[in-house]
């Protein structure tokens, strides 16, 4: 009689959840990151600009007369797992699909999207549309392309911290275009390239390379990891000297690295984002978000944040323009059209690539005079017109595809 | 680019620094095992407690190293909670629930921590007195990392002391060997078990303490350790704490050596390395018959 009443009881509230989900109905769209995994300080920032953009719509009465639906998933920085979820997302009729941070997860997503057609928002730095089997109707980013970042510090790297350079590059397709970004900029200027090591993601011991920087006498070394992996090594170059000797220089920085790293990411450091919270003072429609991000989380909202809040913000203005949140079609023709005043001033998507047209910002460390979140100096800021190829140039991959296939040091 | 005996000279010093963590950490699971026959997955998980525990530390007390006494302390005592009230329970049990325990540990553990401490991770400073390097003509002497060698053998050398010279030392060595005699003698195992287990959790938090100015300090960072530093015992031979002293020195030295020579390989040397000395030595290099 006991065991009855406790199957009926499970019963019961199992149905209660189910017709809860039911009248809930599918989301609008569906989100993933690596929330878990060496990523998930990144992933989380990029959440956070989600829920900030759906609760703006929310807050002024959300689109068509109801509230915005989001789910936002992990994929644990595992290409099967985000394919696996983005594919569930579909399969219970969430019409659209956004996020990742891993621009080699996104050209798959993207490939998959394309072939499917669902339209797909990436969030992180990756090469959608670059190169004829990356280019497609239903992918766009709301990140950047790779090299972008790449080309802008080279650019200033090149100009203003010499010639003489070698890199150290995660082995795997971001860290190849960074070093092909570097390897293309330092032909244009006349740079000496010296050395190039890739290392596995994961690698904690960057130690061991510099008897081969002090020897090499590099004026500054591209330093194209990310995550844990760059934590370790501006830690380790700083405990050992290097810093004092050479600049490092990263296409790829965040607020929680310049964070972890202390007083060892200090003046010699020069790395790009996306987007830095002192861009407020610059651009006063940021103000807005870096406020309500700072009330909300605590913090400063860094980089990946306004990839996220941009991603889905842009993608319910297009719904609403449309009067629609499932007619793809409609959909990706506003956003191929449109513009916004967000974070960065006014922006948009390359029609014909999707590519979102944004600036490149150069950071330099400020070791211990950092203070709070106070942890960089802006240094330059280089516009899309003098980062990113002709859509021409990167249907066909160029200049970068050629040096993609014959990487010094490879 | 030509091995010149300077970058020869700091390669040893780095993968003795690399291996001084080894070391340190692969004692304390090798202790574990020899003594309570558990294969301890919540190693590295002990590692990522004593980074945290010595941020909180320094944050409190701004100095490394009461920060470093008082966070190995700290963490050993949640061990030693940790065999009272729930590793102790399943002694006498299948092997595999006391390993399902500290796996499941390993998972709930650093959620732990994300809740308390965030995702972003937290900065642990090189203690003043050894930052930055020794410049000796052309040769770099890293102060940390020689500190870290000193402190290794201090630390084997307290090791050696406290396993021999006292008398508590002895009767884990002695547990270890025989329980059931050291029982017959009136002697109560299950504390000595409480101790050596105490002692192998605290080795692990002096590994997280020092490792921390060198790495990123977030809830994961122990988990690559735990399969390292069971590839340490495996290699130096289960349950042997010579063993685990030769096999972290060896690997050290592997991984400073591949990183420099095969970066692409840094990250399979350290397995590379165990299949060959498996396969030649399937017992470890100073495994019992019987044991592996």
């Amino acid at each position: 009689m006991k065991k009855a009443s406790i199957l009926m009881l499970i019963t019961a509230i199992i149905l209660v959840f189910a017709a809860g989900t039911k009248a809930q109905g599918p989301a609008d769209v569906g989100w993933v990151f690596p929330l878990t995994g060496p990523y998930g300080a990144y992933a989380e920032e990029m959440k956070r600009g989600v829920e900030m953009a759906v609760e703006e719509y929310n807050a002024k009465g959300g689109i068509l007369g109801g509230p915005i639906k989001v789910l936002i998933r992990d994929s644990e920085l595992k290409a099967d797992v985000a394919l696996r979820r983005m594919k569930e997302y579909v399969d219970s009729g969430v019409p659209i699909v956004g996020g990742n941070l891993s621009g080699g997860i996104s050209m798959i997503i993207n490939q998959w999207a394309n072939k499917n057609k669902i339209l797909y928002m990436s969030t992180c730095h990756n090469n959608i549309g670059q190169g004829e089997a990356d280019r497609g109707r239903y992918g766009f980013t709301s990140g950047i392309r790779s090299y972008m970042t790449g080309n802008a510090l080279a650019e200033y790297a090149f100009d203003k911290l010499g010639k003489k350079w070698m890199v150290i590059a995660a082995d795997y397709r971001w860290g190849h275009d960074e070093v092909a970004a570097f390897v293309v900029k330092s032909q244009e200027a006349g740079g000496k390239f010296l050395e190039a090591i890739y290392t596995p993601i994961g690698t904690r011991d960057f130690s061991s390379y510099v008897p081969k920087i002090l020897a090499l006498k590099p004026d500054f070394v591209v330093l194209a990891v990310f995550g844990s992996d760059l934590v370790a090594a501006v830690k380790q170059f700083n405990e050992l000297g290097l810093t004092k000797r050479t600049k490092l220089v990263l296409p790829k920085t965040a607020v929680p690295i310049m964070k972890e790293c202390g007083a060892a990411y200090d003046e010699s450091i020069y790395g790009a984002v996306t987007w830095y919270w002192k861009l407020y003072e610059k651009y006063p429609n940021a103000k807005p978000f870096y406020q309500k991000y700072v009330a909300k989380y605590g913090g400063v909202p860094d980089a990946d944040a306004d990839s996220g809040y941009v991603g889905a913000w842009t993608l319910f203005k297009a719904m609403e323009t449309v009067g629609s949140k499932t007619d793809t079609e409609k959909i990706i023709d506003t956003l191929e059209t449109m513009t916004w005043n967000l974070n960065h001033g006014t922006e948009k998507y390359r029609a014909c690539d999707h590519v979102r047209e944004q600036t490149v910002v150069i950071l330099q460390g400020m070791g211990d005079k950092a203070k709070n979140w106070d942890l960089a100096t802006v240094v330059a800021e280089v516009g899309p017109d003098k980062t990113l190829q002709s859509c021409e140039n990167d249907l066909k991959d160029i200049p970068y595809g050629p040096v993609l296939k014959n990487l010094p040091g490879k | 680019m030509e091995l010149t005996w300077e970058i020869i000279i700091l390669q040893i010093i780095m993968g003795l620094a690399l291996g001084a963590i080894y070391v340190i950490l692969a004692s304390g699971l090798s202790i574990i095992f020899g003594l309570l026959d558990v294969l301890n997955f919540a190693h590295g998980t002990f590692y990522m407690l004593g980074a945290y525990a010595v941020f909180v530390a320094i944050s409190l007390c701004g100095n490394f190293w009461i920060a470093m006494v008082s966070a190995i302390v700290i963490v050993a005592l949640l061990g030693g909670l940790f065999e009272i009230t729930l590793l102790k329970r399943l002694y006498g049990t299948e092997p595999i629930y006391p390993l399902l325990l500290c796996f499941g540990f390993s998972i709930f553990m650093p959620d732990v921590i994300k809740l308390i401490f965030g995702l972003v991770g937290k900065v642990v400073e090189y203690p003043k007195i050894f930052q930055g390097a020794a410049f000796v003509g052309t040769l770099i002497l890293p102060k940390y990392r020689i500190f870290l060698v000193v402190l290794m053998g201090v630390v084997l050398l307290a090791l050696w002391l406290f396993m021999n010279k006292t008398d508590i030392g002895m009767i884990i060595r002695a547990a270890t060997r025989d329980r059931l005699m050291v029982s017959c003698l009136g002697i109560n195992v299950s504390r000595v078990w409480t101790v050596g287990f105490m002692l192998g959790v605290g080795l692990a938090a002096l590994a997280g303490v020092i490792a921390a100015p060198m790495v990123q300090t977030i809830p994961n960072m122990g988990d690559e350790m735990t399969v390292e530093s069971f590839v340490v015992v495996v290699i130096g031979g289960l349950g042997s704490l010579g063993g685990a002293v030769l096999g972290g020195l060896l690997l050290g030295q592997v991984v400073s050596f591949v990183s420099f020579l095969y970066p692409d390989w840094s990250n399979v040397a350290i397995f590379m390395a165990m299949a060959v000395i498996l396969v030649v030595r399937p017992r470890g290099l100073f495994g019992e018959e019987g044991r592996a």
